[in-house]
């Protein structure tokens, strides 16, 4: 049995001993309140003067004598207000408010010159430097595979459009060859910050839409390895690996929503004794994708589709597959394995599709482009990717190969199989041609309030870090001297 | 009229060397070598070979009077005058016909060479009296820049212009806004569809609306009984505006966000704005309560020991 009083300070009773006793005279309360050590000093200057009386009390409930006082001050500058707040908002809510993309601006002007992209524009070095809508179909298939970011600028502007760069141009005409020849081209684009990588893959994936490929989006790699998705191991794997459902049913909703019309022209040409519907062969694959409602399956139909999609019958497509943010792939993900060793995140099954993909192990019978950008924000170093962009840049460039450093660790030779296929492009910032095309499309939009000549596009230009296409939108658009 | 300029005159100074001339000393000075006095590092002619220079020069006015004296038209010209004119320029008439063929050029573009602005300057002149929002310290719109100062907590100025340029974002992309007749605006305030698109515009148009035009000025120990005495005053307008803005702001603060994210306090900021030039904000009735305080203190500017104040 523990005794009543703290052994240490025999002579003061404990707050245990206090807590029970309710008539304790205000002197003695404010005084062992208010000497943890010594109580000389206090006892000397007597009772505090203004201490409340039933303040006291209530002090000593909260903790140990020892613990020490805690300043309150009643009227704090941060205090919340309980009753003003009113209703909080529902889970997802705030997040769903802060993700949210807006695509058009009532407010900005109707640029008449603006004309339409179609399938053959972006083929056409023609028309480089040149400013062009995308067409209302092509905006619902893109959201649909959320190629719009929340932090881009398509806000301010009364319809999405986007400027050909000659980086757009080469793109597409690699893709296009690529499918002509039923080949797979392997593409990364790598650039520094806000130089328009994603805007690129945008770009790819409207001429995909465009000449009716399937088109496979995985808009945030960081969503597959960060640990934020729920996973789990697929039986009879060895080494294990580990499918994703959740991700895996809503990455199935958006090939389904945007890919609707050459889904339906499909059929089956296996049948799929795995899946738990009945699919008979012939039937259609929009039919197959509807078939995953909930994620129990979704990974076994997504499987399935895959299977479908690069099968080497009558009536396939080219396909089309992104993914953004390629760093986060390339290292080892944030899951735990059921040893609680941390997983690569080539062991997870959709990374791994992708990255056999990118690696040259899976070939797409009717040709397509796997393409994927780098991120330069949130994202770890990865050694040995950084390393196989400069090598394949170095090939391409017919320079010497840069090798990896000897007394560095950390290199994975995986990452480097992955990437040994692919060809580089590196996206830098815009001419000043461009830059002048971009801000007369702006300033026709009611957005920029400049006049565009060359004095101001080159002063855009420089403050942009020579053409940054980001920073040139940060100088310019979202600023405060508008 | 245009200056009368002959291009053949001046191939009579043109001298054509096949070899590069040994003696490189003695350049002409060019803008950013006469700061001789400020840079030492450069060497001037001055400097080590000053007998050398003297000597180039006391060449140089020799081959002079000989052109002056081959130029003449009595005399006719002698291949041989011409070779001792050629051995004695060197590199320093040749950098000046350099130059007079650049200035021909320009005359031929139609550009005037002696113009100030372009002599000397990579970027020519800035047009003066200098445009306000040129200087470095006013180059953000006047009512902007004060209220950025106001929106700063904790001396982040970067983050308060950052606040800034987001709540005229989300005025540019709003719907123009509805305006209440009950509450009228500054005279000569823009239809409501011009708004949007001039975002600063707005936002000034919602501050100085809302701006009390008097305050109350509290004389201690006139009125008696230990009360001070009120008196109206016309505020200032920079005062104005602050009041106006911190009434905004307060409002703002008080109000729930609704999203996350480094949007939030600009769109609630913004949200009042609209809510302002609408008249829906409650902002309105701080401000007629200021008025009315002072409206009734009118009485007290009659007051003996105030009267001569102002």
């Amino acid at each position: 049995m523990s005794a009543p009083n703290c052994l240490r300070c025999l002579t003061r009773p404990s707050t245990a001993v206090l807590r029970h006793s309710i008539a304790v005279p205000n002197a003695v309360a404010s005084w062992t309140a208010s000497a943890p050590f010594s109580t000389t000093a206090t006892a000397a200057a007597g009772p505090t003067k203004g201490a409340r009386p039933t303040s006291q009390p209530k002090r000593m409930e909260t903790g140990h004598i020892r613990s020490g006082r805690r300043v309150t001050i009643s009227k704090s500058k941060h205090r919340k207000q309980a009753g003003a707040r009113g209703k909080t908002p529902l889970p997802g809510e705030r997040k769903a408010y802060r993700k949210k993309i807006q695509l058009s601006n009532s407010n900005a002007l109707h640029v008449h010159w603006l004309s339409d992209l179609d399938a053959k524009h972006m083929l056409d070095a023609a028309n480089v430097t040149k400013v062009m809508g995308l067409p209302d179909a092509l905006v619902d298939q893109l959201r649909a595979v959320e190629a719009f970011k929340p932090k881009q600028t398509w806000g301010f502007f009364r319809k999405p459009s986007t400027l050909i760069r000659p980086e757009t141009v080469d793109l597409v005409t690699r893709m296009q060859q690529a499918a002509t020849d039923k080949q797979t081209l392997k593409l990364v684009l790598d650039g520094d910050k806000l130089t328009g990588k994603s805007i690129l893959m945008l770009q790819a994936m409207s001429h995909a839409f465009f000449n009716e490929w399937i088109v496979i989006h995985i808009p945030e790699a960081q969503e597959l390895t960060t640990a934020v998705t729920e996973y789990a191991p697929i039986p009879g794997t060895d080494p294990v690996q580990y499918m994703q459902q959740n991700y895996a049913l809503k990455l199935i909703q958006n090939i389904r929503k945007a890919n609707e019309k050459v889904l339906v022209r499909m059929a089956t040409a296996y049948s799929h004794p795995e899946i738990p519907q009945q699919m008979p062969i012939g039937s259609s694959l929009m039919q197959l994708a509807n078939s995953a409602k909930e994620p129990e399956n979704a990974w076994t139909i997504f499987m399935a589709l895959w299977k479908e999609l690069t099968a080497n019958t009558r009536g396939r497509v080219p396909i089309l597959f992104a993914l953004d943010g390629l760093s986060h792939i390339m290292k080892v993900s944030d899951y735990r394995s059921p040893a609680f060793e941390l997983i690569h995140s080539h062991d997870l099954a959709l990374v791994r599709l992708f990255t056999d993909c990118l690696g040259g192990n899976i070939s797409l019978p009717y040709g397509g482009a796997i393409l994927a950008a780098t991120t330069r924000n949130n994202v770890q170093r990865s050694l040995s990717m950084e390393l196989a962009i400069a090598q394949r840049e170095a090939e391409q460039l017919g320079a010497e190969k840069p090798l990896r450093q000897a007394y560095i660790r950390g290199y994975d030779h995986r990452v480097e199989a992955a990437m040994r296929a692919a060809q580089v492009i590196k996206v830098k910032g815009i001419n000043k041609l461009e830059a002048r095309s971009l801000m007369e499309y702006w300033a026709a939009s009611g957005v920029l309030r400049t006049t565009v000549d060359e004095l101001s596009v080159s002063e855009k230009w420089m403050l942009s870090g020579n053409g940054v296409l980001g920073e040139m939108e940060r100088a310019s658009l979202l600023t405060m001297r508008i | 009229m245009p200056p009368r300029l002959n291009v053949w005159s001046t191939c009579r100074a043109l001298s054509i060397r096949s070899t590069q001339p040994v003696n490189q000393l003695a350049q002409p000075t060019i803008a950013a070598r006469a700061r001789c006095f400020s840079d030492r590092s450069i060497r001037t002619p001055s400097d080590k070979s000053s007998n050398q220079f003297k000597k180039l020069m006391a060449q140089k006015l020799k081959a002079r009077a000989a052109r002056a004296e081959a130029e003449n038209p009595e005399q006719p010209e002698q291949p041989e005058q011409e070779e001792q004119i050629e051995e004695a320029a060197v590199e320093p008439e040749k950098e000046k016909n350099k130059e007079a063929l650049r200035i021909l050029q320009q005359v031929a573009y139609g550009i005037n060479p002696a113009d100030a602005s372009i002599e000397g300057h990579k970027f020519g002149l800035p047009e003066l009296p200098l445009p306000s929002d040129k200087h470095v310290k006013h180059r953000y719109d006047p009512i902007v820049d004060q209220m950025t100062r106001l929106l700063m907590e904790d001396g982040k100025l970067g983050k308060a212009q950052r606040d800034m340029a987001m709540i005229l974002n989300y005025l540019r992309t709003s719907p123009p806004p509805r305006f209440n007749p009950s509450r009228p605006l500054v005279a000569g305030a823009p239809p409501a569809a011009h708004l949007p698109l001039n975002p600063v515009l707005y936002f000034s148009l919602a501050v100085e609306t809302i701006a009390p035009l008097v305050g109350v000025l509290k004389f201690a120990g006139i009125a008696g009984g230990g009360k001070a005495l009120e008196v109206p005053v016309p505020l200032p307008a920079r005062k104005r505006r602050r009041i106006a803005f911190n009434w905004i702001l307060e409002t703002a603060r008080k109000k729930p966000s609704k999203g996350s994210g480094r949007t939030m306090f600009a769109h609630r900021v913004a949200e009042e704005i609209v809510a302002v030039v609408e008249g829906r904000s409650t902002v309105w009735d701080k401000r007629h309560l200021a008025h009315r305080i002072a409206t009734a203190a009118r009485a007290n500017l009659n007051h003996a020991k105030v009267k001569g104040l102002r």
